[in-house]
């Protein structure tokens, strides 16, 4: 009950129409605005030191990881830091947002979100689907429409339909699936019991919430749906109840039409159904079709709410490598976000700005929050809820194996016209695909097993699809280099993308001058060192 | 004692199966319970591990071995087959006749013969069977290796924490080893080529010289990079990194070349044997758990065929392994656990065959703190049911759990929801503990 009044007050704020009294409304504050005023107050209020904006380097090696999913080309690093626009970061981001490699790696990321198990792979069709998404700017709105009531005649969206097929057998896990990917809310706690800490989640909300999708079933591969068909449940006390179709703020939708057919009725519809399957085609839908009531409901102006700060949040997660609510699918009234104020303002204003996904990434990438330093060096290190230091982020398995490729190859054959590099990239991008396979994926509170450490230290793919001098290849350059020193500080650039401070250099051109005559093997395994280290592994 | 529920909840007195479905996460006032992996690098806490260290080796029997031909016969039933029972060193205690040696040695092992789990899937059996329960929609637990490797293993181990031998291929696919929610640190290592790990071996082109001061090198360089940041994940890459050259050396572990001829004969000629003996070697040095599987009991057809073949090799390969644990004086600190996702039924199939079955089975537990000779459950006489002493999987992992000191109640925490080893209101089998 709680919850909905909680709600139904910061849906009133947001939706209100601006007051006829105010004379010109106010330009509204863009998002890094918003994103730096409550943030710096909160910190201000906490009395700590934020770290400082992180330096050029280390900014667009951050930027291009987050939004393209690998590290920076040498001539792509080199360019940022010479360059003396002012202007520099937001047509950084600007270029990359508008790059093939974006769609790419952000379809990479929302396929991890949408299969959070088996190491975050769906269907071919389904990342095909996600790619053109977010190459198009598709609003959230309308991919979460597309997503729960695909069209299934439309070639370009079938894939689509995937994320509800592969979990047509099992319908608690599609409900629990759909409500947390959806709202961020995980209500499989209230299966079996309401919630006992949490007192907006009880079982009406989880079968309220099944009973949109369990109508769903596949029918020779397309999705079919029928127009009957109720869930019923044992609660804890009392006798078993039919659950009425409930989105998560408690608004319930009635279905007129939906009786129990008739046998007459039933024979009818397994005929249309064994029609559609031998034509191909998808099912005859029903007049009320509930996961359309449920995309309808959950969008309206009362319940949208949800919606928007889910998607916030998770973009917020993906930026800033921790969620204003953590865990991601931990959204309700007991686990309170970091920074409500700012959670509501940007949910406020992604509704208001139609969903929009660039907007918003633009948005969280342009703050001074988000070029803070990651390094912070004096006493009292500031609490991460204040998000005053930036975070390491572990890469994904994609990111670290393509960005080990772009290390691995000789700087100057990624340099020239912008579509040959792209095109280059992408093929790089591919042929470190099976390695990437070996590699886990991050989760919070991600762990980097010993598997990983053995397989970089003995396994023989990192020196043969990586650590190769042949032609094009950085260490393939370096051979032509007489000066270990020269050479070395050559490694730490097309590794790091910064050069190599003299202590490195030093320490490195050392390593090799012991290994006279076979300095060949001294700079890969210069180059293992330099790849396998934290500052290789992380987006920092 | 009394039961301290997260939930407080008076559902789980009345409905155990009420709790399945879990709880979510917790108000933010309870903090995450990270600590402990860090308590666990102070070398005091090592060294008292290190004394009271219990560990595990799983004899898995992937596809489900027949409880009638090995430790509930029923000779004389409809239901019974044509092996006979034998007289074991326990008085009143019989177990099949393909199991001479273990007749001899009953008095060491615990036999469960009342297991109801209720899953005859080889996948979510198998499941269910390595965790103690089925995973959550939202939530994926971890088996028991994991759960010792986090319980039991040490930062800065030399060995790995959670081996597992799985070789043939027949239901491979449905037991993987898995770390659930405990993530990659306290995933297995997992044997399935061979006897010996991958990438365990540096490569061959380069020198042991140039390995060491090549990780060297990464550490030097890494250290820079490090300072004035911190991060869950950046510690556990560095410990990662700084167990290679440990584990490396245990490489030596896993070939079981140089055991004395007298040993080796008597884990007999097979690689399960030659496994159990290498699992032995593991345990010795320090391993929490080993899981040897030996595939394919699934006996549709021919299941006598199948078990006279079979048995006889778990019989004399679980026996020596008993023994050398023995004369080691390692068994009260390492438990030989017998289990597989599920047993068979007792009719025989027009094949002369059984079929999956899951409400009536059996597993043994040997060593660590169960009571020797003792049997708990009681079918009928068919074997179609449990009659007295029901187990289900949740309290044999309870039960586990206790004869290894471990508080089966004990809380991890995933994001602020604290997840007890065990479901709540789930009991340790009390009458089977020393």
């Amino acid at each position: 009950m709680r919850l909905r009044l909680l709600l139904a007050a910061a849906v009133s704020t947001a939706v209100a129409p601006a007051s006829p009294a105010a004379d010109a409304p106010a330009p509204r504050p863009s998002v890094p605005a918003l994103i730096d005023k409550y943030l710096d107050a909160a910190i201000a209020d906490a009395g700590v030191t934020p770290a400082g904006q992180a330096d050029d380097a280390t900014l667009v090696r951050r930027l291009t990881l987050d939004l393209v999913g690998r590290i920076p080309t040498a001539a792509e690093a080199d360019a940022y830091v010479a360059s003396t626009d002012p202007d520099k970061r937001a047509k950084l981001v600007d270029r990359l947002l508008a790059s093939p490699g974006f769609a790419r790696h952000q379809a990479a990321l929302f396929e991890a979100m949408f299969y959070p198990e088996g190491n975050g792979r769906g269907s071919g069709a389904f990342r095909e689907y996600l790619t053109a998404a977010v190459r198009e700017n598709k609003p959230w709105d309308k991919v979460f429409r597309e997503v729960l009531t695909p069209d299934e005649t439309d070639p370009k969206l079938k894939g689509a339909a995937e994320f509800v097929r592969s979990r047509v057998s099992d319908a608690d896990k599609l409900t629990n699936d759909v409500s947390v990917t959806f709202f961020g809310v995980n209500v499989s706690c209230a299966q079996c019991h309401d919630h006992p800490l949490v007192a907006d989640w009880t079982q009406d909300h989880f079968y309220g919430m099944k009973a949109f999708l369990a109508r769903t079933f596949d029918n020779g591969g397309f999705l079919g749906e029928r127009g009957y068909g109720t869930v019923k449940y044992k609660p804890t006390k009392g006798p078993e109840r039919t659950a009425r179709m409930m989105f998560l703020t408690g608004t319930v939708v009635e279905d007129p039409s939906g009786k129990e057919p008739t046998a007459d009725d039933m024979k009818k519809e397994k005929a249309e159904l064994d029609k559609a399957k031998a034509a191909k085609t998808p099912p005859p839908a029903p007049a009320f079709r509930a996961r359309a009531k449920l995309v309808e409901v959950a969008l309206a102006d009362a319940n949208a709410d949800f919606f928007a700060r889910n998607l916030v949040n998770r973009m917020w997660h993906r930026y800033f490598g921790a969620g204003l609510v953590g865990p991601l699918d931990q959204m309700h009234s007991e686990n309170p976000p970091a920074h409500p104020d700012l959670l509501a303002a940007l949910a406020r204003d992604v509704r208001a700005n139609g969903y929009d996904l660039q907007r918003l990434t633009r948005g969280l990438v342009m703050s001074q929050a988000y070029a803070r330093s990651s390094r912070y060096e004096s006493e009292g290190r500031p609490d991460g809820k204040l998000f005053a230091v930036a975070r390491l982020k572990p890469m994904t398995p994609t990111q670290l194996a393509a960005s080990l490729k772009i290390a691995a190859t000789d700087p100057a054959a990624l340099d020239g016209k912008p579509d040959e590099v792209e095109k280059k990239l992408e093929q790089l991008e591919a042929s470190a695909r099976g390695f990437a396979a070996l590699i886990a994926s991050p989760s919070d509170h991600f762990q980097i097993g010993v598997g990983e450490a053995l397989l970089f230290s003995n396994g023989d793919r990192l020196t043969k699809e990586f650590l190769t001098d042949g032609p094009g290849t950085a260490l393939g350059r370096v051979k032509t280099m007489a000066d270990p020193k020269e050479a070395v500080g050559f490694l730490v650039k097309t590794a790091f993308g910064r050069p190599a401070t003299a202590e490195e250099t030093d320490a490195l051109a050392a390593y090799v001058g012991k290994r006279k005559g076979r300095e060949a093997d001294a700079y890969r395994q210069v180059l293992w060192a330099l790849v396998t280290g934290p500052e290789f592994r992380f987006s920092y | 004692m009394p039961r301290s529920h997260f939930c407080r909840s008076a559902d789980h007195a009345l409905n155990r199966r009420a709790f399945l479905g879990g709880l979510a996460a917790a108000g933010a006032t309870l903090a995450a319970d990270m600590t402990q992996l860090n308590a666990l690098a102070s070398p005091g806490v090592n060294a008292a591990l290190k004394k009271t260290q219990k560990r595990v080796i799983l004899l898995w029997l992937a596809g489900g071995a027949s409880q009638l031909e090995t430790w509930d016969p029923k000779p004389g039933a409809v239901t019974g087959g044509p092996f006979r029972s034998i007289q074991t060193d326990v008085p009143g205690l019989r177990i099949s006749e393909l199991m001479p040696e273990m007749a001899k040695r009953m008095k060491t092992t615990c036999v469960i013969r009342g297991l109801d789990t209720k899953n005859g899937d080889h996948g979510s059996g198998a499941k269910v069977m390595m965790r103690g329960r089925r995973d959550e929609a939202g939530l994926r637990y971890p088996d028991l290796g994991a759960v010792l490797a986090r319980e039991m293993g040490r930062p800065d181990s030399t060995v790995p924490d959670y081996v597992t031998f799985y070789t043939q291929t027949e239901g491979r696919s449905f037991a993987p080893g898995d770390a659930g929610f405990l993530g990659a640190r306290y995933a297995p290592m997992e044997l399935t080529t061979g006897s010996s790990p991958e990438y365990i071996k540096k490569l061959a082109d380069m020198t042991d010289a140039d390995h060491e001061e090549r990780a060297a090198l990464r550490d030097l360089v890494g250290k820079g990079f490090a300072a004035g940041r911190s991060s869950e994940t950046l510690s556990s890459q560095s410990e990662a990194y700084g167990r290679v050259r440990g584990l490396m050396a245990s490489a030596k572990l896993f070939d079981a070349s140089g055991e004395p001829a007298a040993v080796k004969a008597r884990y007999g000629p097979t690689q399960f044997g030659e496994q159990c003996l290498i699992a032995r070697r593991l345990v010795e040095a320090g391993v929490p758990f080993v899981r040897v599987a030996r595939a394919w009991w699934d006996s549709h057809g021919q299941n006598f065929e199948t078990h006279q073949e079979m048995v006889p090799e778990l019989d004399r390969v679980m026996s020596a392994l008993i023994d050398d644990l023995g004369e080691r004086g390692l068994s009260n600190d390492v438990m030989v656990v017998t289990l597989a996702e599920f047993g068979r039924t007792p009719s025989i199939n027009a094949s002369l065959g059984r079929d999956h079955f899951a409400s009536a089975w059996s597993c043994t537990l040997t060593g660590c703190g169960v009571k020797g000779g003792s049997v708990y459950g009681k079918t009928d006489e068919k074997g179609q049911k449990v009659v007295a002493e029901n187990v289900d999987a949740g309290s044999l992992f309870a039960t586990i759990y206790s004869a290894l000191g471990i508080n089966p109640e004990k809380n991890y925490h995933v994001g602020s929801r604290p997840i007890p080893l065990v479901n709540p209101g789930v009991e340790a089998v009390k009458a089977v503990l020393k």
